[in-house]
């Protein structure tokens, strides 16, 4: 009931302002109003904290059930295939993975295909929640870096990872790091997680798990997940988070509330705010029609 | 000869790769030929990375000298690049400030100052997608307002908020959209794009192959 | 390898005449030969292992097992496993090309009508009245993708339009590959409609590596230029919508083509024409009308209504639970 009264009172909350940039946007056709709007609703969600219970879709019960299940102590391949342009999306997903991995004591390997930041993000991420696992580097976790052209290196991992990677992301060759005594390609990682915000992760399916067998499963942001549930459907992507909201799925689940489940808020208030103004668009349009008159946003 | 040795290079590299997905690289020479095909991939793909700071350079440069329109912007750029490129360069033995690690000139730039600028135009999305449905999202026709039907719930399905909302109409909806929006009419739908658009690819691959097309090459 | 082309080249080992021809026989050989002899030795390598192990293996499901693991231990190497990926690919490549030589026999292949590739030569000729330029931008992945090296084609043709109207054309890269590739492109476009003086080599540029650095350098393009014509082809993510939305509120004619499903809604909203998904891949064909690349269309249609066959064949199967053959069935289709 609680959850009801807090839907009417957003509600009317939206409504308002709303109303009154939605008329100041058709009044001069100006679609900064709009943007107005938008800036609105993603900010004020987060400075008056606004939380709502996440669900769990099925697709991210499957991820977190693939992991979960893995042995103690398994060596996992974990990807940081995205810019710092998609940070908020995806990092809550690697903070969360790692969560997971680092409480069942998996070993962590990480890559990245991305020239620009990937390597950065890599070793802040892993580094700061190692830190708060008592993780040793070298023993628990790597960072391999990155290498150009992903297609040849993502091929060249099944056959080597060391030919490929001869030396980890600040240089120390492979051979000296203890952890990597025993993992020679694929067959010695038990899972793949790759988070991801491009089209690498289909690469991930055609060439790492078609031709390897290994088993992949994926985080990627919220406009690629509708592609994704054709490869989650067909059992060759094992599990799968959507955009904030999956990540915030994962969270939960591991018991790490984040940036992500916090992000909930804004993002409810945004999609609610462009319903509306889809909604108030088509009105327009109708009485547009009516009186013959067509309209260009500037 | 500008067109016949890529051709042919193109053919031969192409096959070795075929062919290796056809035996097991430990057992034949086509194994060992796969990872060297996958190492010079690798190695010309890092030489070309230095081709686009060349050709970045040059054409900002110009602008400078010839105080072309907007030559002060492209001077920050020109500045920009040697201010993220000179202490990376720089090895990190010198000074910690130097290199790409932690604490170095470069992770300071790309977490303070590039990190933010990335994260900025990938959040004026959101203004742009609010015009877009704003303007392009009407109720034409019988399938556009299907189409508008289907997205608002699925828009609503992504939030908490949104899957109370519906949970409150009937608590199995969130579920159903799930199920047969997601995991039905879209899957479905995205299974024959990719279908297509594979099959697409693997016929231009053998058109590229065989040297039946060469408009690559500008011919 | 560098020794066996310059001999190919130079027409030491064959003609240069009959090079593909020669080499397209040798490598069929080999697929073909490498699963016979395999099975040769797998028999002798059965034979041994049952000696070893001193049994004679009866059951179906372990010959079964033990056949693989011997295939994997024949001296080719050939993975037995891939057979029917290997005849899918036999079957599709020998399609194409039968295709391919009906084409060049000159016989009548129906393409139809692809709107956004239509309008092309208008587009660029509306930016020259307007006095205005065209800007192409080939997508956002590297020169590897196939989605990039079809657009690449397109912006072949595109070049040689603005070449014939002295149009001037921006074309604003991500990757240095594509840079080059597309400066090649270009600058041959402009010679072959013997314009080579008007080319420039700034035509084509590297702008920047990062997806929004980018973004952000052609959406300044666009508002301060304002080009008549924005042509987006090839591969591209999240930025897709921010290109067309501000080529939109600019006033230029946008025709968009990629395969990337998840962005097409953003490009059918904002642009004029959409080319989706293999359309992409069919315009370097429909453009040049050259009979080869027409064949090689026509070719891969032949091979989707066997596609969409297989499946129809496995909805069947599936919807009247015939579990033998579904398992056998599905098997021909799994890929290892």
């Amino acid at each position: 009931m609680l959850e009801v009264l807090k839907i009417v009172a957003y509600t009317i909350l939206i409504c308002i302002p709303a109303a009154v940039l939605l008329y100041l946007t058709f009044k001069t056709d100006d679609r900064r109003y709009l943007f107005i709007a938008v800036a609105f609703y993603v900010v004020f969600p987060v400075v008056v904290t606004i939380s709502f219970p996440t669900s769990l879709s099925p697709e991210s019960i499957t991820l977190y059930e693939a992991v979960d299940a893995l042995p103690d102590s398994s060596t996992v391949l974990l990807t940081f295939d995205y810019y710092a342009s998609t940070l908020a999306e995806t990092e809550p997903m690697s903070r969360a993975a790692l969560h997971h991995l680092f409480k069942k004591d998996c070993r962590v390997l990480t890559v990245t295909t991305i020239p620009l930041g990937g390597p950065t993000i890599s070793e802040r991420v892993t580094r700061d929640l190692a830190e708060e696992y008592d993780k040793v580097y070298g023993l628990d976790f790597v960072n391999l870096g990155y290498k150009a052209n992903y297609v040849a290196v993502l091929k060249g991992m099944g056959s080597s990872i060391s030919a490929i990677y001869p030396a980890d992301n600040s240089g120390t060759p492979l051979s000296e790091i203890p952890m990597m005594a025993d993992i020679k390609n694929y067959d010695d990682i038990d899972f793949i997680y790759v988070v991801a915000d491009n089209g690498i992760v289909e690469y991930w399916i055609s060439i790492v798990q078609s031709q390897y067998q290994a088993q992949v499963g994926c985080g990627v942001t919220a406009v690629m997940a509708p592609k994704i549930y054709a490869y989650v459907s067909s059992g060759q992507m094992t599990g799968l988070l959507g955009g904030m909201k999956g990540a915030a799925e994962y969270e939960k689940m591991v018991g790490h509330p984040g940036s992500a489940t916090q992000g909930m808020g804004a993002q409810s208030m945004a999609h609610l705010f462009i319903i509306v103004s889809v909604i108030s668009g088509n009105l327009m349009f109708f009485i547009d029609r009516k009186r013959g008159r067509k309209r260009k946003l500037s | 000869m500008r067109t016949i040795v890529p051709v042919i290079i193109a053919f031969l590299s192409g096959m070795v790769m075929i062919l290796a997905f056809f035996f097991d690289p430990e057992k034949s020479i086509l194994g060992e030929l796969e990872q060297n095909v996958l190492s010079w991939v690798t190695i010309v793909g890092g030489f070309t990375l230095l081709l686009g700071v060349v050709s970045i350079f040059r054409v900002n440069l110009i602008a400078v000298k010839r105080r072309h329109d907007g030559w002060g912007y492209k001077l920050v750029t020109l500045i920009s690049i040697l201010a993220m490129a000179i202490p990376a360069i720089i090895p990190s033995k010198l000074s910690p400030l130097f290199g790409t690690g932690t604490d170095s000139i470069y992770d300071w730039l790309f977490n303070y100052l590039d990190a933010p600028m990335m994260a900025t135009m990938f959040a004026m999305l959101a203004f742009y997608i609010s015009s877009a449905a704003f303007r392009a999202f009407r109720a034409r026709n019988t399938e556009a307002t299907l189409l508008l039907i289907a997205a608002t719930l699925v828009m609503l399905w992504r939030v908490p908020m949104g899957e109370i909302a519906l949970a409150y109409i009937h608590p199995d909806l969130p579920q159903a959209i799930n199920t047969y929006i997601m995991g039905g009419i879209n899957m479905a739908v995205q299974r024959g794009i990719i279908i297509g658009a594979a099959l697409g690819a693997a016929a231009m691959s053998l058109r590229i192959l065989l040297g039946i097309e060469r408009t690559y090459l500008g011919k | 390898m560098t020794f066996v082309v310059i001999l190919l080249y130079k027409g030491v080992i064959i003609p240069q005449r009959q090079l593909f021809r020669f080499l397209i026989i040798i490598i069929g050989l080999i697929l073909l030969a490498a699963p016979i002899l395999s099975a040769d030795s797998l028999d002798v390598a059965t034979d041994s292992v049952q000696d070893v192990a001193g049994q004679i293996i009866t059951d179906s499901v372990e010959t079964t097992t033990s056949t693989e693991e011997v295939a994997e231990d024949s001296g080719w190497g050939y993975r037995t496993e891939r057979n029917n990926a290997l005849f899918l690919m036999v079957l599709f490549s020998v399609v194409i090309l039968v295709y391919t030589r009906w084409a060049k026999q000159g016989k009548e292949l129906f393409l139809r009508k692809i709107n956004g590739l239509d309008e092309v030569e208008e587009a660029v000729g509306r930016a020259t009245e307007m006095g205005r330029p065209v800007l192409f931008v080939p997508g956002l992945q590297e020169l590897d993708e196939i989605e990039t090296i079809a657009a690449i084609s397109i912006l072949g043709r595109v070049a040689r339009i603005t070449a014939r109207y002295d149009t001037p054309l921006m074309v604003p890269v991500r990757y240095p590959l594509v840079l080059a590739a597309g400066q090649e492109v270009v600058q041959q476009a402009y010679i072959e409609e013997g314009k080579p003086d008007a080319y420039n080599v700034d035509m084509v540029r590297y702008v920047a590596g990062e997806q929004f650095a980018f973004t952000a350098t052609v959406n300044g393009y666009m508002m301060r230029e304002r080009p008549a014509t924005n042509i987006f082809m090839g591969a591209f993510f999240a930025e897709s919508l921010l290109l067309a939305e501000t080529g939109n509120a600019a006033g230029s004619i946008q025709i968009a083509g990629t395969a990337q499903p998840s962005q097409l809604p953003f490009f059918i909203a904002a642009c004029d024409y959409t080319l989706m998904g293999e359309e992409l891949y069919a315009a370097s064909a429909y453009l040049s009308r050259e009979p080869l690349l027409l064949g090689g269309l026509k070719g891969q249609d032949f091979i989707k209504i066997l596609l969409i066959a297989a499946i129809l064949i496995g909805v069947l199967i599936v919807s009247l639970d015939i579990e033998a053959i579904a398992e056998l069935y599905k098997s021909l289709f799994v890929s290892v």
